[in-house]
Formats: C-alpha cells, sequence, structure tokens
C-alpha cells in the first residue's frame, strides 16, 4: 500500500499540550514565595498546632500545579508534577493541541541531583488514550542536565501521528521516593499538511492489521465462505505461504504423508535453526556412585562436608576436592576424582602434616592447568577462635606431579595483598600467570569496643596476584562511590574468568543485609570496568534468584554462564524451593535464560522421588565445570535442615545440558503427526490404527521421555479394548518385553496394566483362564499400590 | 555529633518538618549545633526516623572530621534534609555530644516545639519517655549462616 511520507524537510517545533490525566499528584509542595512567608510566621510560633492551620489556609490553585512541568524553572524544587506515591501504577497523560507527529521529548530537571528523578520511565502515545502505543523505554541521569529522547514516530518507515502522549513512571533514583517530573517538552510537526495524509495512513494500517485479524479467526473456526470472500476483497495474504501450503495439505486434505515431507524439507532447508538455536536446555543429572577400592578400614572417597572447595583439571578429567567443614570440624583431606577411572583417590590425609594448610573450610582455590598447580587463599574461623588463633592470611601452592605443597605466604596482607576473607572468589588466569581474588569479609579479632555500630564488616577489595614476581596488587579498593570504576565489594558473589575475552564476570553476594543484584566484567588488561546491570532496570540483563545461594561455571568456547540457584536465604521462601532453579546467561546476547525453575508440581506430588533425578536443593557446596566435555560436577554442601544442622552431604553428581538437535526436532514433528493420524484411524479403523501405532508411530516414540511412551501406552491399552484376533497376542508380548525393558520403573505400571488390560480381553476372547493377566505380576509400580485391572471398564483403571 | 553543654534534659523537644512539603520528619527533634563546627546549628534525633526519610547517594566524609555520613532525604518531596552519621570518629564520640546520629539542616527543616501532657508548656528532653534500644544487628551472623 503506497504510504505518503510527508514533505521532506518538515521542521520539527515545540508542540503546544495540556496536562490531560494523571494518576495522582502530590499537592503539599510550597513555591518559593509561600514558603518564604511561612518560614517568616513559624519561627515565631510555639505550637505544632498552629503551624499545621497556616499550612492549610496556604492556598494554591490547580492551575498553577498543573502548569508546573510547563514551565521549566530548574531552580525551584516545588515547579514539577510528583506523584503521591511509588505504588504502581503512576502515570501523566499530556494532551497536544492538535495532532502532530512526536519525534522527541525532553525532560528538564532541578538544578541538583534529585533522587526523584526518573531513573527508568516509559512513553507511550496515540490518538485516542484506549489505543496507545510504545514509543519509548529509557530512563533519565540523576543530574542538572536536560536530557532529550527521539520517540518512535515510524511505522515501517511511515510517520504516525499522536494526540496523546503518556509518561508512565517506573523507578526513580530512590526506590522509595515518589516520581517528579520538573519539565516537558515536546518537538515534533503538527503542520496540517503533513499531519493530516499520515493521519489517514494510519487510519488504513489498523484497519489492515483488523482484517488480518479477522482473516486468521475465519480459518481457525473453518468459515471458509467468509475468509475466501474477504480476502478476495480486500487482497491481504495472512501468513508465509509454506504455511498456507502446510495448513492446506494437513488441515484441508488430511494428506499426512505429504506433511511430513514439507516438515522435512523444512527442517533440512534450515527453516527450524533459529527456533533450535533458541531452544532451552534440558538439563540431565546423574549421581556418580564411584568405585570402592578394598578398604583398608579407612573411607574410599570424601564424607560429608559443606564449605569445602572443588577444582577440575579438564585436561585429565580429575575433580580435585580440599577441605571444608563436617558439621563439628574443619578438615584437611585432599582428595581426587578420576572421572575416566570413576574412583576416588585420598592424596592426603591432613595436608598440614605435608607443609600443606592446615584444616580449613570457606577457602577458595584455584587451578592452573597449564603449569598443573592448585592455589588456596583464605579460610574462616568462627567468633570463638577469632582471637585465639592467628589471623594471618596464609596462600599456598600445590604441586600436582611432585604432590608437594608450598608456602608462598605467610600472611598475605603483609604482601600487599587482601587480609584474612571468607566467602571470596579467586580465579586463574593461565596465560598470563596471575591470580585474581575479590570480595570477601575480613575477619578480625571481636574487638573490646563492642559498639556493633562502630564495627561495620569490612569487605576485601580486588587484587592481582603476579604467580611469576610473586607480588601482590590492589586494583580495586570497596567503594560504594557510584563511579564507573568504582566496585562494591560483597561476600557469596559469583566471579568466573572468561580466557578468550579475558574478562573477570562478577555478579550478585551479599553485604550485611543488602543483597545485590548488580553484575560487571573487569578487563585485566585494560584495567577497566564495564558496567552490565547495574541491578535496577527490570530488563533481560539483570541477575535471578539474587538472595540464593548461587553457584556459577562459564564456558569461553559457547560464550555461557551456567547458574544454579542453591538454596534461599529468606528461610521462609525454603518452603517453596523444592527444587534447583538453572539458569543460563548469553554473554554475546546480554540475556538470561532459565533452564527449569523451581516445580510446584513436585510440591504436589510427594510420591515422585526427587532424590532419584536431581541433588536436593543446598548451600555451601560446589559446582565446577568442565567446558571440554560439557559435563559439571557437584559435591556435598549443607542441606539446611533445620532440625539437623550438624547434617551435611557427601553425594556426588554430574550435569549434562541437552539441546534438541534438528534430528529430534524432525522426530518430534513426525511424532505429532503420527500421533494425530492414530487418533483419527482409531475412530474408523481399530485394527488398523492398532497396527500403525505399533510400527509407525512407536518409531517415533522418545523412550526416554517419559511423557511421551506414557502417551502412546494409554493410547495402545484403548486400542485393545476391542476383541482382537489371536495372533496379535505375540505382538503384545514382544512390546511388553520391549518396554518394560527400557522404561523408568515408574512407567511400568502404566504398561503393565496397558497391557494386562489386552491380555486379559485377549484371554477371555479365547477362552483360557482370567487370571492370566495376574501372573505377569504387578512389579512396577513404583508407590507400592496394587493395580486393579476391571474387564468391563473401556479403559485402563490406573491406580496411582 | 553535636553538643552544647553536657545536660541535654533542659533543652526543648522539636517537632521536625519538612519545610518544602511540611511532612512530618520526626517528633523527638533537639536544635544543637555541630560538634566540629559550632558555628552550624541544625536539628539532631536520637531514633532513625521510619517511613519519613530514607538514605540517598553514597557515605562520605567532609573535612571537618573522619566521621563517616550518609545522606537522608525526605520521602514525601525527595529533597535531602539531613544526614545520618553511619561511623562516628573517635574524637567525636569521646567529646561530650547528645548521642544523636540523626541530622537535619536547618535551611531544611522547621522545628516545632511539642507541648507536653499539660498542654501549656513546652516537652522538654528530660521528660521524653526513652524508647526501647532496638535489638542488636545481627548482620553479622546472616552472612556467616550460609557459608558452611
Amino acid at each position: 500500500m503506497a504510504a505518503a511520507a510527508g514533505p521532506a524537510g518538515a521542521e520539527s517545533r515545540v508542540l503546544g499540550y495540556s496536562l490531560h490525566r494523571w494518576s495522582s499528584f502530590s499537592s503539599t509542595y510550597l513555591p518559593e514565595e509561600q514558603n518564604q512567608k511561612l518560614l517568616l510566621f513559624t519561627e515565631r510560633s510555639t505550637s505544632y498546632l498552629t503551624f499545621l492551620v497556616v499550612c492549610f489556609c496556604t492556598c494554591f490553585s490547580l492551575n498553577f500545579l498543573l502548569r508546573n512541568i510547563l514551565v521549566d524553572r530548574p531552580n525551584d524544587q516545588s515547579s514539577r508534577w510528583s506523584s503521591e506515591s511509588n505504588y504502581p501504577p503512576q502515570y501523566l497523560i499530556l494532551k497536544l493541541e492538535r495532532p502532530a507527529i512526536v519525534q522527541s521529548i525532553t525532560f528538564g530537571k532541578y538544578e541538583k541531583t534529585h533522587v526523584c528523578n526518573l531513573k527508568k520511565f516509559k512513553v507511550f502515545g496515540g490518538m485516542n488514550e484506549e489505543n496507545m502505543t510504545d514509543l519509548l523505554s529509557s530512563g533519565l541521569k540523576n543530574d542538572y542536565n536536560k536530557e532529550t529522547f527521539t520517540l518512535k514516530h515510524k511505522i515501517d518507515e511511515q510517520m504516525f501521528p499522536c494526540r496523546f502522549i503518556k509518561i508512565v513512571p517506573l523507578l526513580s533514583w530512590g526506590p522509595s521516593f515518589n516520581f517528579s517530573i520538573w519539565y516537558v517538552e515536546l518537538n515534533g510537526i503538527d503542520d496540517p499538511d503533513v499531519v493530516q495524509p499520515c493521519l489517514n495512513w494510519y487510519s488504513k494500517y489498523r484497519e489492515q492489521e483488523a482484517i488480518r485479524l479477522c482473516l486468521k479467526h475465519f480459518r481457525q473456526h473453518n468459515y471458509t465462505e467468509a475468509f475466501e470472500s474477504l480476502q478476495k476483497k480486500t487482497r491481504i495474504a495472512l501468513e508465509h505461504p509454506m504455511l498456507t501450503d502446510l495448513h492446506d495439505k494437513l488441515v484441508l486434505k488430511g494428506d499426512f504423508d505429504a506433511c511430513e515431507e514439507l516438515i522435512e524439507k523444512a527442517v533440512n532447508d534450515g527453516l527450524f535453526n533459529q527456533y533450535i538455536s533458541q531452544q532451552e536446555y534440558k538439563p540431565r543429572w546423574g549421581q556418580i556412585i564411584p568405585k570402592s577400592t578394598k578398604g583398608d578400614g579407612e573411607d574410599s572417597r570424601p564424607g560429608m562436608r559443606g564449605g569445602h572447595q572443588m577444582v577440575i583439571d579438564v585436561q585429565t578429567e580429575t575433580v580435585y576436592l580440599f577441605g571444608g567443614w563436617d558439621g563439628t570440624q574443619d578438615l584437611a583431606d585432599f582428595w581426587a576424582y578420576s572421572v575416566k577411572e570413576n574412583q576416588w583417590t585420598c592424596i592426603s590425609r591432613d595436608t598440614e602434616k605435608e607443609s600443606g594448610p592446615s584444616a580449613r573450610s570457606c577457602h577458595k582455590m584455584c587451578i592452573d592447568i597449564q603449569r598443573r598447580q592448585i592455589y588456596t587463599l583464605g579460610r574462616y574461623l568462627d567468633s570463638s577462635v577469632r582471637n585465639s588463633k592467628s589471623l594471618k592470611s596464609d596462600f599456598y601452592r600445590y604441586d600436582i606431579d611432585t604432590n608437594t605443597w608450598m608456602l608462598l605466604s605467610e600472611d598475605t596482607a603483609a604482601d600487599g595483598g587482601p587480609k584474612l576473607v571468607f566467602d571470596h572468589q579467586m580465579c586463574m588466569d593461565s596465560e598470563k600467570h596471575m591470580i585474581y581474588t575479590f570480595g570477601g569479609r575480613i575477619l578480625t579479632c571481636n574487638g573490646s569496643v563492642d559498639d556493633s555500630r562502630a564495627s561495620e564488616p569490612q569487605f576485601s577489595g580486588l587484587f592481582a596476584f603476579d604467580c611469576q614476581c610473586q607480588t601482590w596488587k590492589l586494583l580495586r579498593e570497596d567503594s560504594c562511590n557510584a563511579g564507573p570504576e568504582d566496585i562494591q565489594s560483597r561476600i557469596g558473589h559469583c566471579m568466573l574468568f572468561h580466557s578468550k575475552n579475558r574478562c573477570l564476570y562478577v555478579f550478585g553476594g551479599q553485604r550485611s543485609k543488602t543483597y545485590l543484584n548488580d553484575f560487571f566484567s573487569y578487563d585485566v588488561d585494560s584495567d577497566h570496568v564495564d558496567i552490565i546491570s547495574d541491578g535496577t532496570k527490570k530488563d533481560s540483563g539483570m541477575v535471578p534468584m539474587t538472595g540464593f545461594t548461587q553457584r556459577a561455571t562459564i564456558d569461553p568456547e559457547l560464550n555461557e554462564i551456567h547458574v544454579l540457584s542453591g538454596l534461599s536465604k529468606d528461610k521462609e521462601k525454603r518452603e517453596e524451593n523444592v527444587r534447583n532453579s538453572f539458569w543460563i546467561y548469553d554473554i554475546v546476547r546480554n540475556s538470561w535464560s532459565c533452564v527449569y525453575k523451581n516445580d510446584q508440581a513436585a510440591k504436589e506430588n510427594p510420591g515422585k522421588s526427587l532424590q532419584e533425578e536431581e541433588p536436593c536443593p543446598r548451600f555451601a557446596h560446589q559446582l565446577v565445570y568442565d567446558e571440554l566435555h560439557k559435563v559439571h560436577y557437584l559435591f556435598g554442601g549443607n542441606p539446611g535442615k533445620s532440625c539437623s544442622p550438624k547434617m551435611r552431604l557427601d553425594d556426588f553428581w554430574s550435569l549434562k545440558l541437552c539441546r534438541p538437535s534438528k534430528e529430534y526436532l524432525l522426530r518430534h514433528c513426525k511424532y505429532l503427526i503420527r500421533k494425530h493420524r492414530f487418533e483419527e484411524k482409531a475412530q474408523t479403523d481399530p485394527l488398523s490404527a492398532l497396527k500403525y501405532l505399533q510400527n509407525d508411530l512407536y518409531v517415533t516414540v522418545d523412550h526416554s521421555d517419559p511423557e511421551e511412551t506414557k502417551e502412546v501406552l494409554l493410547h495402545e491399552g484403548v486400542q485393545r479394548n476391542d476383541p482382537a484376533v489371536p495372533q496379535l497376542t505375540i505382538e503384545v508380548h514382544l512390546l511388553l518385553l520391549h518396554f518394560r525393558g527400557g522404561l523408568h520403573h515408574l512407567q511400568r505400571g502404566v504398561v503393565v496394566v496397558a497391557v494386562l488390560h489386552g491380555l486379559h480381553l485377549l484371554a477371555k476372547s479365547s477362552g483360557t483362564a482370567a487370571g492370566t493377566g495376574a501372573n505377569l505380576g504387578a512389579p512396577g509400580c513404583g508407590n507400592g499400590q496394587s493395580l486393579q485391572v476391571d474387564a468391563t471398564l473401556k479403559s485402563p483403571n490406573i491406580a496411582s | 555529633m553535636s553538643s552544647s553543654g553536657c545536660t541535654f534534659a533542659e533543652r526543648r523537644v522539636s517537632v521536625l518538618c519538612c519545610r518544602f512539603c511540611r511532612q512530618v520528619l520526626s517528633w523527638r527533634g533537639m536544635q544543637a549545633v555541630l560538634l566540629a563546627d559550632t558555628d552550624t546549628d541544625l536539628y539532631s534525633t536520637d531514633i532513625p526516623p521510619s517511613g519519613t526519610v530514607d538514605f540517598i547517594g553514597s557515605c562520605y566524609f567532609t573535612e571537618i572530621c573522619r566521621c563517616k555520613l550518609k545522606n537522608i532525604a525526605c520521602l514525601k518531596c525527595g529533597n535531602v534534609v539531613g544526614y545520618h552519621v553511619i561511623c562516628p570518629c573517635k574524637p567525636c564520640l569521646l567529646s561530650c555530644n547528645n548521642g544523636h546520629l540523626w541530622m537535619f539542616h536547618s535551611q531544611a527543616v522547621l522545628g516545632i516545639n511539642r507541648l507536653d501532657p499539660s498542654g501549656v508548656n513546652v516537652l522538654l528532653w528530660g521528660n521524653l519517655p526513652d524508647l526501647e534500644e532496638s535489638t542488636e544487628d545481627t548482620s553479622c551472623t546472616s552472612e556467616e549462616e550460609y557459608i558452611r
């Protein structure tokens, strides 16, 4: 449709408007002149009541208030529109004098920074209040400069006009403060010669969209004549031709084979590639049961613990584990797990005896895979021992090949490095042979001055250790300033080193009672901080699940950060937190996606043993990642059971994240097509349908997916309702054997019922005893309840 | 910190109102002078005003002493009305002071005298009931709960 573009070079000018509607406004500001008068009066006042009366009498007209934002008076703190509260929805609607193409909006400010400035807002526009389009999502800087933003004023390169502009404040610079807008100026074109043609085009555009919706509705409801008539008259295309073809073949003609061919072609042509790349990973957890060596009385694998450390050598596929807290005391044992051998080896029962570190927990370790060395720094001392034990921050290195420990420093603080910290983070840069450590809380003696207000916890900054020269350098001090290179230290955060782009990624954490959800990167070569998300905007970059004991790993090749949520630090939320959540951050796209979330269904279905499927949520555990083989390993931790606070875990899990492939997608599409075909057949020719199920449909079923398998078998069971000829007995029997072998035991109950049902009927029809079915036994029901097979019922009666 | 003689019982209790929007900020204000700069007069209060002000910006230090400060603003109009002493410095702590850690600039608030229950006399600090001390800050323990 040809559109009028408007004359080129139409000038943009200030557009006149008035305040039309608002969600609320705060009417308690006193303009400066009034303020002065009141000041003189109250200084002589001795009574609060008198003061109140005076204030009440100080009237100001609504008109005055309404004009506030039309005038730019930065020195008058009252010259603004302000919401009564910051409880949503808050908005301000401006009505333009004439319809205009609104090209930009300018916000004026107060002469000083002010907490009520809009950190985040949206602007909508439209010809009427009911139909408004999103024109802008942005935020203002908290300063005293005017800011201008371009508003969306084109659709498909064609300008459209607005009569109303709605400003929706979302966040102010202080979360508990109200919203204020000091001054608004709109710029655009309101020349009728330009606006009128745009208005006409816009009306036509909206009409076209309405017609497409009608076409869709008609087709969905099979009003073929109406559909064709409308399409012919308006000549508007509904969709991509391939989709029309598919609709024709599948819905209209029921040509399933042609449909399958079409889908296969689409998959091979790569039409589904984008869809696949955006598919979520499916997590596959597996508990690792290592081989145990013949005992000499001692354990052959690490005991239960929390606050331990693990690192992984991806070259040799070895996981190293050191220290921790077993619920009663610190540990000093050092283990290695070989993935290939599936076996733990104890390298040392007590590293202190071998010139290594003393027993400790909440330390941090990192591994230099190239040089085959492991470093450990920091540890936790609870308040009872803080005055008696040394608070020196010892720093050790373990050499794998020579199996020796070396004390690199008795006290890193004395060497210009960090003081003794716990719950910090440490990363290895093998390429430049550097170690980075950030955050953690500094351990101090319990002072004699017990003024808790005076002794705020101190957090450690960002340090770099040059392994070659063995020197420390402070890169960033803990800073509460909001400068571009300032970073706030914290505990319980995640820090990962991306070996390819050579940046540290830091997010989350806690600072006293505040949970931080900012996310920044630090380029180690250019010494530059880049704030990815300041934690306030609810956009796709915002860190999820803050306040949880997250564990994160990085894949530099795929440019992904993987985060396991852990347990909520909010004890009240724990009841809901029966499953872990797993999130992936795409570094390039700057977006978080959830692989899976807490599943409420799990809570309702306690019979389903989750313990077999995935590790229970916990904290103080360890998660490491083998980026070569794309596997995660998790060990131990604290399940947070308030009834047994000393309990720790010693379970060992692997996690693989699987994304569907092209082949999987094709198979799944075929399954859906064939399943529908089977259902149609079942209504007309049940025997043929059964054959179809057992052959064609069966091959497309994903046997590792319990949902799909169960579905097929239920259908199978229903099908068996009709009297069958004897020769099918063999096929059914084979089916039973096959399915039994490959399924999760919970599903067997369903299988057995379905097939029992069939056999029972068969038996009946061929004259044998009705008890045949029962002899097969019912081993499969995971919940221990007995199966009822009732031949009179049309569908299997599954007791569960 | 503020001080003007070592007893404060004779001082009048003021209602502190935001000068810009008349919102009551505190019912327990005391007119005082700044310890580190006795030319500056201001109002102070002992208990954190809740629901009326909130912190803005980040901590800072002034040249006059080493007390760590953070500004507070009126929740209604968003204008800065004073500051809170996050961490007092030793010299200030050791000098005679009224123990108040919440300060309001005199150009940002209005202080109105409060009357005592008789309704006739001005209420004095000596007659103001002490409020219970808020519970000990448990931030230390909560940080250490989830590490091992």
